[in-house]
């Protein structure tokens, strides 16, 4: 038994930093933590004690970035980033283009919209400039970096971003993905061609079907967009990832027909399913009966009992493995086969440590799945990656076999209820700022840089 | 033959233990089941050994040794001298490889032998296993007479096996395809008893492990679908043309381990 831990936190209304307990309660695993000023905070971080402690043994030691960028001043979670505290380098970087968006979501965690306040009077809009230094930084930090993401706002919206998306290929970044609404991609017929044409892949916000969700989360009702952009992708070649944000009962009865509408379109070759963060823009939610992993992938296996149970989810060892589960399915339009059911996990995790395994079929089970930089099969597949704590490559023989693949990854973000600085120093996804920082994605959300850095380029831009 | 009657067409006694030998050693056995080629894995072996007492510095023979995976196990984990025994040529190469591989070949050493008529002196060891196998030998009164005779009294025999009432099952697993996969000539517990019993060992333990067995059958049943799926980036040679019956097989088994018609059992007993 691990449980009760002790650990940092931060309040989730000042943001200081305080301790914290993280606490077995009633078979779940709750954060307690009090605040001078602000009292006392419970939240739930996730929903099963017992897999809690099952999955801590596949927490493996992290791989150190290249470079840091940051010293350690006054302690995590603090001195982002990367200060030398940290345990893991960045699998996944993240570039915010602008702060401008065509939609304004009632759900936003980077708290972007519409309108002068989002653009040019309180927003940013970076220039091909600065984001060329950025992706030298990241570069500067990785060597070769696994992949990076281009979000926002709406990046597809920045005049610039087919220039950016190409300075992150010329820099040899393995996978570079565009993080849209898809608006863009529905109404401009020559944006899918153009996202081929750089090889960039495209993580597409999805949250479900109804009305009611759609209203919800993004404010207006976006499946014809959807549908569009998805069948642009398809006919341009442009593969897809599906990125879903599910609230407890929004759209916590979806999950499974988002996974099952992926797992049919040919653009599509894997779905994210991302409890929502609860930073930025949230509806009213109780942080205790918020939805962690767990309640996620019980969602997507009630949901979807012919294709997938519970023990399909591996929880991944490159960051903290309360962090994310992923499975790696194969399909043939008929027939669906989650890999781990395939191989042995635990003698999966020793291959991802020990990279000694020789067997086919444990190599094509891998293929992917540990990495938050793998989207599908799409870019690193069939390369043998750099990424010690999550690289696996498909050998030659099977490499055919990535067209049938499919991921289905269940992320459960930290926010200023849940923050744990034990987990952030093990994160392998990094926001990168303009003035040359890497910094843990939810450290960025949660602790206060986010604002910063907004604040920042703004001052800059009326200097 | 344990023979129930109404048995139907199953191989006759050299052709079931040569065909059993020979598919457990081809490569569609190993990637459908691993290289461990009974339920529970590495885990019940150990387990087999803790409950039957066995102890550093003993001498243990695993009965259809196959690849060398419990011989090499047993003298690295428990500390013992091993003798593997397997009918199959290739399996007993195999598994020397392994015990050489290991470091373990000055006391691990595999022969080729007939489980009905093993090529060991009497009275030679302090344990002996035999894991998911009894299920597949003809003679199994033979086989149990052979346990007996080389163990030194007091030595410990641990079987582990799958359990059923042969008329119980539903037809597709009463054919010879499915003896091969331990299935259709499997007894139920209270027959390995008796089994044990007449060839003077007297059974001190029995343990249930049916969840064991559903892992396996549900992983061979996942690795089937996946060669469906993937065709030909796998080499199934011989075996591509039975998926479909084994999926069918499988599932059919799944469902006798649901409804308790089927299951996998532990057995330690004593000699005399």
């Amino acid at each position: 038994m691990t449980l009760p831990e002790t650990t940092t936190s931060i309040c989730p209304d000042c943001r200081v930093p305080v301790p914290a307990e993280v606490a077995e309660r009633d078979g779940r695993v709750v954060m307690r933590k009090t605040c001078a000023e602000h009292g006392d905070f419970e939240s739930l971080v996730y929903g099963d004690a017992r897999r809690y402690e099952e999955i801590q043994k596949h927490s493996k030691p992290g791989s150190r970035p290249l470079a840091l960028q940051t010293e350690e001043v006054e302690g995590c979670p603090t001195d982002c980033g990367i200060c030398p505290a940290h345990e893991q380098h960045s699998c996944l970087g993240i570039i915010e283009v602008n702060t401008a968006c065509n939609l304004d979501c009632p759900i936003c965690f980077a708290e972007s919209g519409t309108g002068p306040a989002h653009g040019s009077d309180g927003g940013f809009s970076l220039t091909l400039e600065q984001v060329e230094r950025m992706l030298d930084v990241f570069v500067e930090a990785e060597g070769e970096p696994e992949s990076i993401q281009f979000s926002g706002g709406e990046p597809s919206i920045h005049k610039d971003i087919l220039p950016m998306l190409a300075a992150a290929r010329e820099r040899g970044i393995k996978l570079v993905m565009l993080n849209t609404n898809g608006i863009r991609l529905a109404r401009d017929k020559r944006f899918a061609p153009a996202l081929a044409e750089l090889g960039v892949h495209v993580y597409l916000q999805f949250d479900g079907f109804k009305d009611s969700t759609q209203m919800a989360i993004r404010g207006r009702l976006l499946q014809r967009e959807k549908q569009a952009a998805l069948d642009a992708c398809a006919a341009a070649g442009v593969s897809v990832s599906l990125a879903a944000a599910v609230e407890r009962g929004v759209n916590d009865d979806e999950v499974g027909a988002i996974v099952r509408f992926g797992v049919e379109h040919p653009a599509v070759n894997g779905v994210f399913v991302q409890p929502v963060t609860h930073a930025g823009r949230f509806l009213d939610f109780d942080p205790l009966e918020r939805l962690t992993n767990v309640e996620a992938i019980r969602a997507i296996c009630d949901q979807l009992p012919e294709w997938f149970r519970e023990d399909d989810f591996v929880a991944v060892p490159c960051c903290a493995p309360t962090c994310r589960s992923a499975t790696y399915a194969l399909y043939d339009g008929e027939d669906l086969v989650p890999l781990p059911r395939l191989v042995d996990v635990e003698d999966y995790l020793d291959y991802v440590t020990n990279r000694a395994v020789p067997d086919l079929e444990v190599r094509a089970a891998l293929e992917g799945l540990f990495s938050a930089s793998a989207a599908g099969g799409t870019g690193p597949t069939g390369e043998r990656l750099e990424c010690v704590a999550c690289g696996v490559g498909l050998p030659p023989e099977l490499q055919e076999v990535a067209a049938m693949g499919f991921m289905v990854v269940v992320q459960d973000f930290q926010d200023p209820y849940t923050l744990d600085v034990r987990k952030l120093r093990k994160c392998c996804v990094s926001e990168i700022t303009p003035d040359g920082r890497l910094i843990p994605f939810c450290a960025y959300n949660s602790v206060g840089y986010r604002e910063q850095v907004r604040a920042g380029l703004v001052a800059g831009a009326r200097q | 033959m344990s023979g129930a009657p109404g048995r139907g067409p199953l191989l006759a006694g050299a052709e079931a233990k040569a065909c059993c030998a020979t598919a457990y050693e081809s490569d569609a056995a190993r990637w459908l089941l691993g290289d461990v080629l009974h339920p529970g894995g590495r885990d019940l072996t150990l387990r087999a050994a803790s409950v039957a007492g066995l102890a550093a510095g003993e001498r243990a023979l695993d009965i259809a040794s196959g690849a060398g995976v419990t011989a090499c196990l047993l003298a690295a984990e428990a500390g013992v001298d091993a003798v593997g025994v397997d009918y199959g040529r290739e399996a007993v190469a195999r598994a020397r490889r392994r015990a050489d591989a290991a470091g373990l070949a000055a006391r691990v050493s595999f022969v080729q032998g007939d489980a009905e008529a093993l090529p060991l002196a009497d009275a030679g060891f302090d344990f002996a296993i035999c894991e998911c196998s009894m299920c597949t030998f003809p003679d199994k009164e033979a086989a149990a007479s052979e346990m007996a005779r080389v163990l030194r009294p007091g030595g410990r025999l641990a079987i582990t096996d799958m359990t059923a009432r042969f008329e119980d099952l539903p037809e597709a697993l009463r054919n010879a395809a499915s003896q091969v996969a331990c299935v259709a000539d499997a007894l139920p517990l209270d027959g390995y008893v008796a089994l044990l019993e007449q060839a003077g060992l007297r059974v001190t333990a029995t343990e249930d492990h049916s969840d064991a067995l559903r892992s396996m059958i549900d992983r061979a049943e996942a690795r089937l679908r996946a060669a469906r799926i993937i065709g030909g980036a796998l080499a199934l040679g011989e075996y591509a043309d039975k998926i479909e019956l084994g999926i069918e097989l499988s599932r059919s088994a799944l469902a006798e381990v649901a409804a308790g018609r089927l299951g996998y059992s532990l057995l330690v007993a004593e000699r005399a």
